[in-house]
C-alpha cells in the first residue's frame, strides 16, 4: 500500500480557487462519507481530508495511486460542483515519503502563509479526528498523523519557529502581556473611531480586557465605533483626561495633523495614577503622541514603527530557526520510512514463520503416531516436552532472520531479500493465506498477495 | 563536605543557564532536578552537623552562610514550583553558587560559647536567616524587572521579554517577599533583643556594627513598603531599593560578620 497526496494550497492556486474548494463550507465529514461510498483507491484504502483557509489536501493510502490520483481530482470538482480544469493547474500530487514530507512541513508550521504560526497543528488533528470518527483511517494514516503530530510538538518545543508576534495588532497585546500580565480587568482607551484604532481595540476585546472606551471629536462617531466593537462606551472628546487617568492600555489613531498627547498633559495624567503603569499604542500617522512623552518612567510608549519593526525582527527570527524545524522533519521522516519500510517485509516474516510452524505441526502428528505404544502419562509427558523444544527451536532459528528483515532500511534490498526468502523456502503457497496490504516494496515477480 | 551541594549547585547553574539560553522543557525539568537534588544533599549536611553539635548549626557565620544558602535554595524551589518560572533560576544560582563557595572552601568551626543556645535565640537567629533568604529572592526579582523594564521601555525587544514573566507578575513576586521577608526581619530582631536582655552578652549594644546594620535594613524594607503602599512607588524603584536593602544584608554577613562584630560572628 502507498501513500498519495492530493492538494491544492496558497502556494500553488490564489484566493479565489482556494474558497471554492473549501472542504469546511460543506463538511469534511460530508466529503470522507462521499469518498468512503466512492472507494477509490480501491477497498481498504485509507482517507483524510485536511482543510483549511490556505490549504485543501486529500491523504490517500491506497494501492494504485494513479488511478486514484485523477479520481480523486473528480471528486474535488464533483463535490463543490467545479470545472475540472479551473482547478487542474493547480493541484499538486505526491507519493509516499515525499507525501509524508509534506504533511510533516504542514504540521511544523513550515509550509504556512506566515511561517509557523500555531493554528496548523490543531487543524491537523482536526482532519485525523474526523477521519478516525468517519473510520476512513486506518493503520497506514494513523501512523502518518501521530508521526506528524509528534513532528509538530516537537518543533514547538526545540524551536523558536512560532515564538514572537508576527502582526501588528499581535505584537501590541503581546506587548500589553508583557507588562500587565493578563489583560482580564484592564481598561483600555482608543482615540479615534476610525478603523484602525477600531480594529486593535476587537484585538484587546478578544483578550478578555474590561473596559473598552472610545473617544472620538464627534461623540456620535465614538458611540457607533463602541457599538460595532460589541460592550465599549463612549466618551466625549472633554472628558478625555479622565478616561486616560483610568485607563491601563492607550490606543491613539486619530487623524489629527500635531500631537494630541503632549508629554505635559501626560505627565498631569500620571500624577493622581500613584506609579500605575500606561501602555500607550500610537497607530496614527503622523503621530498622536509627543515622542517625549515616552521618557515619563511608567509610560511605555509604542509607535506604529517601533511595533513594526519588532514583527520584522520576529519574521527573521523564525526565518533562522527554519533549519532547525527542517532536521526535525528529517529525522521523524527516517523514523517514520523505517517504519513504512519494515511493513513492506511483514508478509515475508508472517510466511515464514507460517511455513516453520506448519513443518513443525507436521512433525508432532508424526511423532503421536509413535508414542502411540507408551502409557498415556508418559506420552502426554513425553509430548510435551517436545512441543516446549521445537516451539523455542523454531522461534530461535527465525529470531536473527526477522531482526534483520525488519532492519533493512534500503527498499530495493528489502525486495530482493524477501524474494529471495520467498522462494528458498517455498513461500508463494503459504503467501496467497496471509494479509499483504502493505506495499510499497512488494516484489515485482511474486504474485501479488490477497488484497483485503 | 559542603564540596557535595557546591558541585550539585554548579551542575544546576550550568542547567539553568543552558535552559535559559535553549528555552527547551526537558532541560528546564533537568535543571529543576538538579537543584532539588543539590538542595537535598545540602539537607542533610545541615542535619548532620545538627546531630554532631546537638542544636541547628548556625552559631558561626560559615555554618550560617551554608544555612542561607539552603534556605535560599529551598524558597526558590518552592517558587519555582507554584509559578512554574524558570527563568530566574540561572541569577538565583548565580548568588548562590557565589555565598556557597564560602562555607565550602572555609572548614574551621568556632566553638561558640554556652551562652549561644535557647528557643529564643533559634527564634533570632533562623528568623533572620529566613528574612535574608527572602530578601535574596526579592533581589533577584528587582534584577530581573529592571531588565525587563528596560528591554521594553528602549523598545530592544530581546533576550528577557523572550523569557521572564511579565513586569506585574515580578512586581508582586518581588512585594511578596518583601512583605515575607520584613515580618521575619521583625520577629528576628525582636527576638535578639529579648535574649540581648535575658542573657547580655558584652558589647550587645548599638554600637555593634552588626546590630546597627540591621537596624538599617529594617528600616530600608519598611521604607520600601511604605512607599509601595503609601507613595506608590512601584516597579523600577521598589527593584532598586530592594537591591540596595540586600546590598545591605550581604554587607551584613560577609565583611561585618568576619572582621569587624564584637558580640556577632555570625
Amino acid at each position: 500500500m502507498r501513500l498519495l497526496l492530493v492538494g491544492i494550497s496558497h502556494k500553488t492556486a490564489p484566493i479565489e480557487v482556494r474558497e471554492r474548494v473549501d472542504f469546511q463550507a460543506r463538511g469534511v465529514e460530508l466529503a470522507l462519507r462521499t469518498l468512503a461510498s466512492r472507494r477509490p483507491g480501491g477497498n481498504g484504502a485509507e482517507i483524510a481530508v485536511l482543510s483549511t483557509c490556505n490549504r485543501a489536501e486529500l491523504y490517500m493510502a491506497c494501492d494504485d495511486v494513479a488511478a486514484a490520483k485523477s479520481e480523486l481530482v473528480s471528486f474535488v470538482s464533483t463535490f463543490h460542483d467545479v470545472d475540472p480544469s479551473a482547478i487542474e493547474p493547480h493541484v499538486y500530487d505526491v507519493t509516499d515519503l515525499d507525501a509524508a514530507r509534506h504533511l510533516f512541513r504542514v504540521a511544523a508550521g513550515l509550509d504556512s502563509l506566515v511561517v509557523g504560526e500555531p493554528q496548523i497543528l490543531g487543524q491537523v488533528k482536526e482532519a485525523h479526528s474526523a477521519a478516525r470518527q468517519a473510520e476512513t483511517a486506518g493503520p497506514l494514516l494513523n501512523r502518518l498523523f501521530h508521526s506528524c503530530f509528534a513532528v509538530g510538538k516537537r518543533v514547538r518545543t526545540e524551536t523558536n519557529l512560532g515564538s514572537g508576534a508576527v502582526s501588528v495588532s499581535y505584537a501590541a497585546v503581546s506587548l500589553a502581556r508583557k507588562i500587565f500580565g493578563n489583560l482580564e480587568g484592564r481598561s483600555v482607551v482608543v482615540l479615534g473611531a476610525g478603523e484602525m484604532g477600531k480594529l486593535t481595540a476587537q484585538h484587546m476585546k478578544s483578550q478578555g480586557v474590561k473596559q473598552v472606551t472610545i473617544v472620538s471629536r464627534t461623540i456620535a462617531h465614538a458611540a457607533r465605533t463602541a457599538e460595532a466593537i460589541g460592550g465599549a462606551i463612549a466618551a466625549r472628546w472633554e472628558d478625555m483626561d479622565a478616561a486616560l487617568a483610568a485607563s491601563d492600555i492607550v490606543i491613539t489613531a486619530t487623524g489629527a495633523a500635531t500631537p494630541i498627547l503632549t508629554k505635559a498633559r501626560i505627565e498631569s495624567v500620571m500624577r493622581p495614577r500613584r506609579g500605575r503603569q500606561l501602555f500607550i499604542i500610537d497607530i496614527a500617522v503622523p503621530r498622536d503622541v509627543e515622542a517625549a512623552a515616552g521618557e515619563i518612567e511608567q509610560v511605555f510608549l509604542y509607535n506604529i514603527d517601533d511595533l513594526q519593526a519588532s514583527v520584522r525582527e520576529n519574521l527573521a527570527r523564525r526565518t533562522s530557526e527554519v533549519e532547525r524545524a527542517e532536521a526535525i522533519v528529517d529525522e521523524e521522516l527516517g523514523k517514520f520510512g523505517t517504519w513504512l519500510r519494515s511493513r513492506g517485509v511483514i508478509p515475508t516474516v508472517v510466511a515464514l514463520r507460517q511455513s516453520f510452524e506448519s513443518i513443525r505441526r507436521a512433525e508432532l502428528d508424526r511423532l503421536d503416531f509413535k508414542l502411540s505404544g507408551l502409557p498415556p502419562d508418559a506420552r502426554d509427558e513425553a509430548r510435551a516436552r517436545v512441543d516446549e523444544i521445537t516451539h523455542l527451536l523454531v522461534e530461535k532459528l527465525l529470531l536473527m532472520p526477522t531482526a534483520q528483515l525488519k532492519g533493512l532500511a534500503d527498499p530495493e534490498l528489502a525486495t530482493m531479500y524477501a524474494e529471495a526468502i520467498t522462494r528458498v523456502f517455498g513461500l508463494e503457497d503459504a503467501e496467497q493465506k496471509t494479509d499483504t496490504r502493505v506495499e510499497p516494496f512488494r516484489a515485482k515477480s511474486r504474485p501479488s498477495g490477497r488484497q483485503r | 563536605m559542603n564540596l557535595v551541594p557546591l558541585a550539585l549547585y554548579a551542575a544546576a547553574f550550568l542547567a539553568y543557564a543552558w535552559h535559559f539560553a535553549r528555552r527547551t522543557p526537558a532541560l528546564g525539568r533537568t535543571a529543576t532536578t538538579i537543584l532539588a537534588a543539590a538542595a537535598l544533599a545540602h539537607t542533610f549536611i545541615i542535619g548532620m552537623r545538627t546531630m554532631e553539635v546537638g542544636q541547628v548549626p548556625v552559631f558561626d557565620a560559615t555554618s550560617a552562610i551554608s544555612m542561607f544558602v539552603w534556605l535560599l535554595a529551598v524558597a526558590y524551589l518552592y517558587t519555582e514550583v507554584t509559578t512554574d518560572e524558570r527563568a530566574m533560576g540561572v541569577f538565583i544560582l548565580t548568588l548562590i553558587l557565589a555565598l556557597q563557595a564560602i562555607p565550602a572552601f572555609k572548614t574551621d568551626v568556632d566553638v561558640r560559647s554556652s551562652v549561644l543556645r535557647g528557643p529564643v535565640f533559634g527564634v533570632h537567629v533562623s528568623s533572620l536567616l529566613f528574612a535574608y533568604a527572602s530578601f535574596a529572592l526579592a533581589f533577584v526579582i528587582g534584577i530581573t524587572y529592571v531588565l525587563l523594564f528596560k528591554e521594553i521601555k528602549t523598545k530592544h525587544l530581546g533576550v528577557f521579554f523572550a523569557r521572564l514573566p511579565s513586569l506585574q507578575v515580578l512586581d508582586q513576586m518581588n512585594q511578596r517577599a518583601i512583605v515575607v521577608g520584613w515580618v521575619f526581619l521583625t520577629i528576628g530582631l525582636v527576638a535578639g533583643g529579648v535574649f540581648a536582655i535575658q542573657a547580655p552578652a558584652p558589647a550587645m549594644t548599638l554600637e555593634d556594627p552588626k546590630i546597627f546594620v540591621a537596624l538599617v535594613c529594617w528600616a530600608v524594607y519598611s521604607f520600601e513598603l511604605f512607599a509601595a503602599r503609601r507613595i506608590g512607588w512601584a516597579g523600577k524603584r521598589t527593584a532598586y531599593l530592594s537591591a540596595l536593602g540586600f546590598a545591605i544584608v550581604l554587607l551584613n554577613f560577609l565583611p561585618i560578620s568576619y572582621f569587624l562584630t564584637h558580640s556577632h560572628s555570625f
